[in-house]
Formats: structure tokens, sequence, C-alpha cells
């Protein structure tokens, strides 16, 4: 909320005038303040002038010449402005001064006619709404004349300040000036002006009725007669603006203004157009009523309505309703201040998708006990800026404000802060802030009835640590019986330490996808990963998808980077995905991503090198290896976005637990990938779960043999088949095989290929002589022959 | 006498022999010719049988005194040409070592990542376990059980997002703060409680230079029979120290949140000026009812840090949209 320095003036005599020392203090007791800023900085360089002659232009018809005296100098100005003539005492901006919005004024020729600034509007000015016209000052500011030449701020209050003060939403006792100045009261313990709002008056003729007392506990009416609708002076217009709330006319300018000096919303109805019978009821089904934003609503009977005999005339503390609303024609008016239900304005209000000041306030609980004097406070206003003249009031306090009492035993305080006090002390501290304590330990607390926040003792105690202060409070270093950082949170980093080992770079993406990134990776109609969970209410249309598959970032980051001229990309992200569950929540399982785009390039002792599935492969076995992910096979698998000839399925336990591989061609140029494209998923669970320390093996202490093997072998045979049938026929002494070449063509039959492995065989326990070797090697050969169909080559 | 004369010139001529030999080859030529199999020294020995025996002793030591002698000679002149031709082909061998090095690359972290980790270490070593949350939430976990009454702002569309998901529209939603661990933890555990929760959260804003619909926290419990606000000081005012500097200053002002009573935000002075680090409070009594804990018995105290910021704060980050981009140049700053 945005107010004044002069403003909350009224209320308090502060000890300081320095913005930044109030601003600690409003800090202190909890409300952050935004941002202040000195009113006068706003009009450098305006001052008061004199209009002394206004002429016509030779070139154009729709601006004036004038000549106005500022005192030292009289300037030849333009202006568009026809709503004043000489003798006007009026606010000029010079040559050099600064306007809001950084508009620079400056001497400047219009249609061939020099002008030296400008004579300004109240918006100009940031002081009023009034674009109309020129701000003429000798209406609002009779001694504006004897001032000619001087800054214009110095009609001002001296050095005003406005500040903006985020109120938390527990507190709408301090959504007014007056709430403020009671908290800045307390804490500097100096006294808060008391107010007297209410005002005598025989009976409205308008009668109430409450037919919901849950809904409203308390109706006030107030009727003020002999009005004359127009502009507010500019004191209530400019401290408005300062608020942040546009001045429309006195009437509903009396109404803000109170409501910004002491928080309690009020309607003003045109008694001409409002029936003699005022009804509170809920609204019946389908009824309709158009509130003063010339919106037409249908309501239902979870609604609240106020209503004459006829019609609703407003949604109870939402917005009032158009038939009823003030014109320049109001004459009279009856001022409503009610009680309104949190909940039940909560609901309409949101149903409607209609939130207004007034019902941001009701929905977080305004002072029952308050509203008679809101509604005269209106009365006040309207008798000083409209003439008016104050009839009758009508009171139905249906349900009166019960008084919260709580005990507040000192043990309490000393077992939430960590430090004891008198019960004086306490005392003292719940009394600046206008709480009524009896007794001594426990003290009976009574809570004001504007204090909806404050219900049970742990309430009261941060009252108390409030004024006290948090700094005076010692602090104390305590260790707990925690269980530390656990396996999974361990295994995790391993995994992170596995992938930035091999090069990879992480990334943090967002969670939601768009529906187009899903039809982008050209998966299978029936792919689990194509039913994402939508968010009901994006941003974007590219967050609208809870994503399914961390691929859609992962590709999107990586071809961002080769626009960005960055040629080797290695990027992964660790992130849970959203899939439809069966039981409450989604499915939300955590994945592990990577991809690989570009290469490494050329350099002095390397020619470059692109990726291919094979450094996908490669890193899916160091991951495995690294974190020890025995009894996982991989095999070949047609799964999209993956190449359907270059990526393979990894499996644990007979079930497929992720893809890694080369990205399909068509699927990389869709991302604006060039070149061969690797990338993986695999689910993150599996890869982390709990294993089973390592155990240690000596390593042999004899000499190994080493002999080499080439097969023949139709082209489609696999070469993990020839590996898998040497490990078979090994005896469990093969320390290494590795496949050294592989290769068709001549001498080599077409449709056929050559593969050869060197092997190592070593003992454990002794000297493999070339005796034990002879049957080993031709158990390979033997195995290698059945079980793929190959032909030994010879040894190489 | 033929041998005599002939070691007597071998005696005189050979030592410049090889004191010129120029390599390790040719001094091997040298003393092939020497003392090698065909050199006049072995024909002298060769021909010792044919000396009469009185002469042959004291021949036999002539020719074995000369061949020692010029075979120290040759091995110390082998030594030295050893010696330079070693020299010289390690000089041979030299590179350019101002040429770019060779080492596999390795990634990064990211900035954010290392910062949970690191905060999270902060509080493991205070005695604090780790566990983390579904983000996907209830609204009963996200919001009801940590006491945010119906009215509360941050409950309107405008501020969370919801997913379509189940019956109730306003059922499921993107958990808008870690807090909701703390309800489901203390659900199934019994006090007391130390517990740090990282994790990602989520709010409806427009990415921006400070907003971003998705950010990291990292939430603090901790519950025990006596726990303070002064032990709420304590542990934070550790934290602070721990991650931003010994040095550094903090100050504690009233705060609200509805899920601790009394609420503070604890700011740091960084970068010249007193800036929000993070929110906390005591536990609100109305979260241990609503988790089955007896207030009378339990007391506690939470927090909630904005991982992010702290990157931001400690890194001399000034624009939030850095941290999710997937900029390579920015990741490989991440060391």
């Amino acid at each position: 909320m945005k107010f004044t320095l002069d403003w909350l003036g009224e209320f308090i005599d502060l000890p300081t005038t320095d913005p930044d020392e109030i601003a600690e203090a409003l800090e202190n007791l909890g409300h952050e303040v935004e941002s202040w800023e000195r009113i006068a900085h706003r009009f450098e360089g305006v001052v008061i002038g004199r209009v002394l002659e206004v002429g016509s232009h030779p070139n154009a018809d729709k601006v004036r010449v004038t000549k106005v005296d500022v005192g030292d100098e009289i300037l030849d100005i333009i202006c568009g402005a026809w709503n004043f003539e000489a003798g006007a005492v009026v606010p000029v901006a010079k040559p050099g001064a600064v306007l809001q919005g950084d508009f620079k004024i400056s001497q400047r020729k219009i249609r061939g006619i020099t002008s030296n600034g400008m004579i300004c509007s109240e918006s100009e000015l940031e002081v009023g709404e009034d674009e109309a016209g020129i701000m003429v000052l000798d209406n609002d500011y009779p001694d504006a004349a004897e001032r000619l030449g001087q800054d214009f701020s110095t009609l001002l209050p001296a050095d005003d300040i406005v500040f903006d003060v985020t109120i938390t939403p527990n507190r709408p006792d301090c959504m007014s000036v007056y709430g403020l100045a009671r908290e800045l009261a307390a804490f500097y313990q100096i006294p808060l002006r008391p107010v007297d709002l209410e005002i005598d008056g025989g009976v409205a003729s308008t009668s109430v009725t409450i037919e919901d007392t849950t809904a409203c506990a308390r109706f006030v009416g107030r009727e003020v007669t002999g009005l004359t609708v127009g502009p507010s002076p500019h004191r209530i217009r400019s401290r408005l603006v300062a608020a942040g709330v546009r001045p429309i006319n006195n009437v509903v300018d009396a109404s803000n203004y109170a409501m910004i000096e002491f928080g309690h919303p009020t309607h003003a109805f045109d008694v001409d157009q409002l029936g003699d019978t005022v009804i509170v009821r809920r609204a019946s089904d389908g009824e309709t009523v158009t509130t003063l934003d010339d919106v037409e609503r249908t309501l239902l009977p979870t609604d609240i309505v106020v209503a004459d005999a006829a019609r609703p005339v407003a949604i109870a503390g939402v917005m009032g309703g158009a038939d009823t609303e003030v014109t320049d024609d109001t004459r009279a008016v009856f001022i409503e201040a009610a009680y309104w239900d949190p909940a039940s304005t909560l609901l309409t209000s949101k149903r409607l998708g209609l939130r207004s000041e007034a019902s941001a306030r009701f929905e977080r609980g305004m002072d029952p006990e308050f509203c008679r004097m809101a509604a005269d406070r209106v009365a006040q206003i309207l008798v000083e800026t409209a003439g008016g003249t104050v009839g009758g009031v009508t009171d139905v306090y249906a349900e009166r404000h019960v008084p919260v009492a709580i005990d507040l035993f000192m043990s309490e305080i000393t077992r939430l802060l960590g430090i004891g006090f008198e019960p004086a002390e306490a005392r003292s501290l719940l009394e600046r802030l206008d709480f009524d304590v009896e007794g001594s330990d426990p003290l009976t607390v009574t809570v004001p009835s504007r204090r909806p926040d404050v219900h049970r003792p742990a309430d009261l105690i941060e009252e108390i640590a409030r004024l006290y202060g948090f700094e005076n409070i010692p602090a104390r270093l305590r260790f707990g019986t925690g269980a530390g950082l656990g396996t999974r949170e361990r295994r995790i980093r391993s995994l992170r330490s596995v992938l930035v080992g091999a090069g990879y770079h992480e990334i943090l993406g967002f969670s939601f996808i768009g529906a187009a990134d899903l039809d982008a990776l050209q998966l299978a109609d029936d792919d689990p990963s194509r039913v994402g969970i939508r968010v009901a209410n994006p941003l974007r249309d590219e967050e609208g998808v809870m994503r399914t598959t961390l691929l859609p970032g992962l590709l999107k980051a990586a071809s961002a980077n080769l626009a960005k001229r960055v040629d080797d990309v290695r990027i992964f992200e660790i992130g849970k995905v959203f899939l439809p569950g069966s039981g409450e929540l989604p499915d939300q399982p955590d994945r592990l991503g990577f991809i690989a785009a570009g290469g490494s390039p050329p350099r002095w002792d390397a020619p470059g090198r692109g990726y291919d599935v094979f450094d996908a492969t490669g890193l899916w076995d160091r991951i495995a290896a690294s974190m020890r992910l025995d009894g996982c096979a991989v095999g070949p698998v047609r799964q999209a976005p993956f190449h359907p000839g270059r990526a393979v399925g990894i499996m644990r336990d007979g079930e497929v637990i992720g893809y890694v591989g080369e990205i399909h061609p068509a699927v990389a140029a869709t991302h604006g990938l060039e070149g061969r494209v690797i990338a993986g998923e695999v689910q993150l669970d599996p890869v982390i779960e709990e294993r089973a320390p390592w155990q240690f093996t000596p390593p042999s202490s004899y000499p190994p043999q080493v002999f080499d093997l080439a097969f023949e072998v139709k082209s489609d045979v696999p070469a993990g088949a020839i590996l898998a049938a040497i490990d078979g026929a090994g005896r469990g002494l093969i320390e290494d095989r590795r496949i050294f070449d592989v290769y068709e063509g001549d001498p080599i039959p077409e449709g056929r290929k050559s593969i050869a492995v060197n092997l190592t065989v070593r003992a454990p326990d002794r000297t493999l002589s070339d005796d034990d070797v002879a049957p080993i090697r031709r158990a390979i050969v033997e195995a290698v022959e059945s079980e793929t169909g190959a032909t030994l080559r010879g040894v190489v | 006498m033929e041998t005599t004369e002939t070691l007597v010139r071998l005696k005189t001529e050979a030592p410049a022999r090889i004191a010129a030999a120029a390599s390790t080859e040719e001094l091997d030529e040298l003393e092939s010719e020497i003392v090698g199999r065909s050199s006049p020294i072995a024909a002298g020995r060769r021909s010792l049988g044919q000396v009469p025996p009185e002469q042959r002793r004291d021949l036999g030591r002539a020719i074995n005194d000369v061949a020692k002698e010029l075979e120290a000679l040759i091995a110390a002149r082998r030594a030295v040409l050893a010696s330079a031709e070693a020299d010289a082909a390690l000089a041979d061998d030299a590179v350019d070592i101002t040429l770019p090095s060779r080492i596999p690359s390795r990634g990064t972290t990211h900035l954010v990542q290392q910062v949970m980790d690191e905060v999270v270490d902060i509080f493991v070593a205070m005695g604090y376990t780790v566990a983390t949350g579904p983000e996907a939430e209830t609204e009963f976990y996200n919001f009801t059980a940590l006491n945010f009454p119906p009215a509360h702002p941050t409950r309107l569309e405008s501020d969370t997002l919801y997913l379509e998901y189940g019956d109730d529209p306003e059922g499921v939603l993107l958990r808008t703060h870690t807090s909701p661990m703390q309800a489901r933890y203390m659900e199934q555990h019994d006090p007391p409680v130390y517990l740090v929760v990282p994790g990602r959260v989520f709010r409806r804003d427009q990415v921006d230079s400070t907003h971003s619909p998705v950010f990291h926290q990292l939430e603090g419990l901790a519950v025990d029979t006596d726990v303070t606000f002064g032990d709420l000081k304590g542990a934070l005012d550790h934290f602070a120290r721990e991650f931003l500097g010994t040095e550094i200053e903090t100050k504690f002002i009233p705060h609200h949140f509805p899920f601790t009573e009394p609420s503070a935000e604890m700011h740091v002075y960084a970068n010249g000026r007193w800036m929000e680090l993070l929110g906390c409070g005591m536990v609100n009594p109305a979260v241990f009812e609503a988790v089955g804990y007896d207030p009378d018995v339990v007391t506690g105290f939470a927090f909630g840090i904005g991982a992010d910021r702290l990157a931001m704060v400690r890194h001399g980050i000034t624009d939030l949209r850095h941290l999710f981009d997937p900029d390579q140049r920015i990741l490989e700053q991440y060391r």
C-alpha cells in the first residue's frame, strides 16, 4: 500500500523525518518497504507562473500562444489546453525540467513559433488524474499568486514522501494509514492521536434487514443529503494519486480516501435510485446484477447480495451495482459499511474473477467494531468536500463480535523464544499494541477486534518478539540428531561426477514443455511419453504440458548451443518427468538424460571428430561401471526419437530402463541439429539404488599368455555374439579380450566379415604353459564357430 | 719381436685415435680394430704358444697391460660419447611446449546444484537428514496442512500453477515451495526431526531478471522438545557464515508465513546493501496439529532458502535468466 508521510503525520508525531529511518522502523515491525520517493523530485524545474496574455497561433488552430510571468522572466509558451484565460496561476515546467516518464522539457519550435517550456496538467505532474486541462492553481491554492517563480513543490506538504509498503496477508488492520500509524506509535512509544469519528444522527429512512447473519454480521447505513457532486479538493486528489487511486468525484473519492485512511471499505448508493428497504441475502440461482464495471454478472445462491425490494444493488463486499451508482446528478447517498464474512467474500470474488480493493480487504477480515466509524468518516468528508448534510443512520449488528481472550504463560514465551520475560515486561509490550492485559502469569490477553490473526499464545509471542526486537534474542547453535546425507543423495552425487568427468555439463531445464515438443520427437502413437499432464493455467503454450521425457529440453539446449557456434556440446540433466499414475498424484520418476552434438574440432595433434553411437554406449558403459550396475544388458532397439540402427535399449532384470544412441536424423533436422547427435535417457532409480560394497580381488602375480584369433563370419552376426561365445568358453581365465579389427572386403567373400580378437589369459595361481593354453584356445574357437557360424581364419 | 713392436706402436698410436673417435659407432669399429678378435692384441695372444716358454710370461703380461690400458681408454671415451649422444637425442626430442596441452575435457555441475549440495552439506554437518519430495503436490500438503487460509493470495490461479489431474481442479499443483515436505516428513517420522530438503519449486511468474516459473529452494526443519527462536538464529547465522564467509552480517526482521509463528526474514549485508536471503520462523502450532504432533510437547523452527538467489549473490549474477540458460559458455564457468 502507498501513502504519504504527510498523511501519516496526521495521526502521530514521528521522532524523525528521515525516510530511511522510518522505513527501517516499519521493516522491524514486519512491514516491508518496497520503496520511498520524495514527491518534490517529480517537480524539479517546475515553478509557479501567472498567464499574462493568451493569443492565437498564426499557423495552428488547436494551440494558443501565451505569455507567462515566472517571477524573474516572462516566457512565451505554446499551450494546447483551453480551460484557462489570462490571469490564471499555473504550474510551468521550464526548459530543463524532467517530468514523469523521463519526459524532458526543452525549448522547441511549434509551427514556426518557439515555446519556452510547458504549462502542466495534473496528470503531467502526477498530482492528480485530470488530463483535460492544465492545472489552475488559484482554485486550490489561494496564495499561489503571491509566489510567482517559486518552485511548484512549495505548495505541497513540505518534503512529502510516498512510501510503498507491502502488507502481509495476515495483517488487514495495517492496510491503512491509521493502522501503520498505530504500529509506529507502538514502536517509537509515542501517542497515537485518537480519532473521533462517530456522528450522532436520527434513524435513516432506509431500513436494513440481514437475512444471512453468517455472511454479514453487521451492516451500517449512513445517509448524507444535499450533495453537489464534483471534483474533490486538490489535497484529497493528490493523496489519492500518491496512494495509487484514481480520483473520480468527491463522493467516490470520500469512500476511497476513508478506506486508505482507516482501512474499512465502504460503498455509496445513490439514495434516489435505491428502494427504501435494503436486504442482505443470498442471491437466487441465476439472478443477475450489472456491476460498476458495466458487466452483467449471473449469481448463484453462494453469493451474497445487497438488494432492495426489487433487485440486487451490489455484490456483497466485492462491487456495487451500476443501477445505484453515484452520478453527477446524485444528491443524496446511503453509505454502506458492513462486516462481510471473509470466506463467502472470497468464494464470490474468486468465482466471478472479480477482485477489488474492497474484496481483498474483506477476504482478510475487517474490524466489525469499526463499521459505524467507517460510514461516519465518509459522511464527515462529504460534509467537507461535497456540501453534504449528515442524515440518519441504520446499524444492524446481528452477530456481535466476541472478543478473543488468550492465557499466556511466561514459560510458553521462554519455550518458544529461548529467553524469559517478566510478566510486567510482556504486559507492557502487548499494551503498546493496544491489547487488553490482565493478571500476571498467565497474562489474560484480550485481542482487539481488528486483529483476526491473533488467536493463540504463539501469535501473542510473535507480537512480543516483534516489539522486543529479534536482534535482542540471543542466538544459540544446536546440533541435531539427523541421519545425514543418505545413500540416495550420495549415489546421485557420484553419478553426477561420472558425467562431469566424461565432459558433460549439467543443465536445470524447465519441467514443462509444449505439446508441439512431443510431436517433434516423432514418437509412436502409443508411446506413453505422448500422454503429458496439462498445466491448467500456463503462462505460455510452450509451458502447457508437464514433460514426459527430458529429451525435448536437451535437444533444444543442443540446438541453441550449436546456433551460438559452441562446437562441442555435451549436456546432461537429472530431473523429474511427469506421467499419469494410479494415485492421488502423477508418477514423477527421476531420469538422467544426456545429449552430445557437434564434436571435437581439429587441433594440432588430432583430427576433428564427431559423435556417434559408440560415444553414447561408451558413456553408458562408464556409468554402469562407475555405479557398479552389474547385470545390465544392452541390445538393439527401435525407439523414437532414436536412430533405428544406431541405438540400444538398456535392460535390467528383463525391463528396459532406458535408451542411448544416435538421434534419428529426421528428428535432429527438425531441431536444427546437423551431423550425428547422440543422446540417452535412463531411469534414475535403478542407476542409483544402493549397491553392496565391492570386494577386493588380488591381481595375479603370474605372467599372462597373449594371442590373437581372427574369425570370418556372416556380416549380420553381431560382434557381441562372438565375445559372448569367447567369454563362455574361457574357463574363467580370460583377463581381457579386445576386438582390434573388423574388416569387410577382399579377400573376405561378399556378405561376410572378419573380426580379429586379441586375448589375454592368465591364471591367478600359476604360470599357464603352452599346454595349458592350447585346450582353452581350442574351446574358444569351437564355441565361436558353433555359436556364430564363424570359421577361424588363422592366427593373425 | 714383431709382436713387441706392434704392441709398442699400438700403445703409442691408439690413444690418440680413441680420443679422436667422434661417435660410439666409430669407437665400436676402433675397439674391434684395436682389441677385437682380429686385432694385433688378439693375434699376439694367439701367437703366445709359439713363444719360447721363458719369454711367454713377460710377453703375455705386456700384451695384457696394453690391452687393459686401451680398453680403459675406450670405456672412458665411450662414456663421454654416450652421454653426449644421449644429450643430443634428448635435444632432438624437445618439443614446443607452448602448444596446447592434452587432457579429456571435464564438464560441470550446475551452479545451483553446487549451491544446493553445499548448503545441504552445511546442515548435514549440523546433524540434519536429507530428504526430497514430489514436485507435483496436493493442495493439502502445499497449503492446507501448512495453515494457509482459504483466502491466501498464493493459492490464486494467478500465482500457482495447477495441473489437470484428478477430479478437483485445484487438487494437484506444482509445489510453490519445498515446505510440503515438512508436513509429509513429520507425518511419517516421530520427533525429533532435523531435516533439510533441496528441490525444485514453481510459481506462475513470467521469466524476467528476478523471476522464473521454475526455481530452487532448500527447506529446513528442526523439531525437538526444546527448540527455540534462539536456535533458529544460531543455525541460520552459522549457515550464512559457512556459505558467504565468516565476516557476513545478518539481521532478522519480522515477516509472515502461515506455517510459522513468529515468522522472520534473514537479511544479509552483501554487495553494499542489505538483502533478503531467506524466510524462517517457529513452526506454527497449527502445523504440528495437522501432522499429529503435540504442540505442547515439541517446538521447532523451519526455514526456506532460495538456492538460485544464493548463487546469484555469491557469484555476481544479476539476471536470474542466466541460471536457466543452457548456453555451454555459461555452464563452463560453473567450475
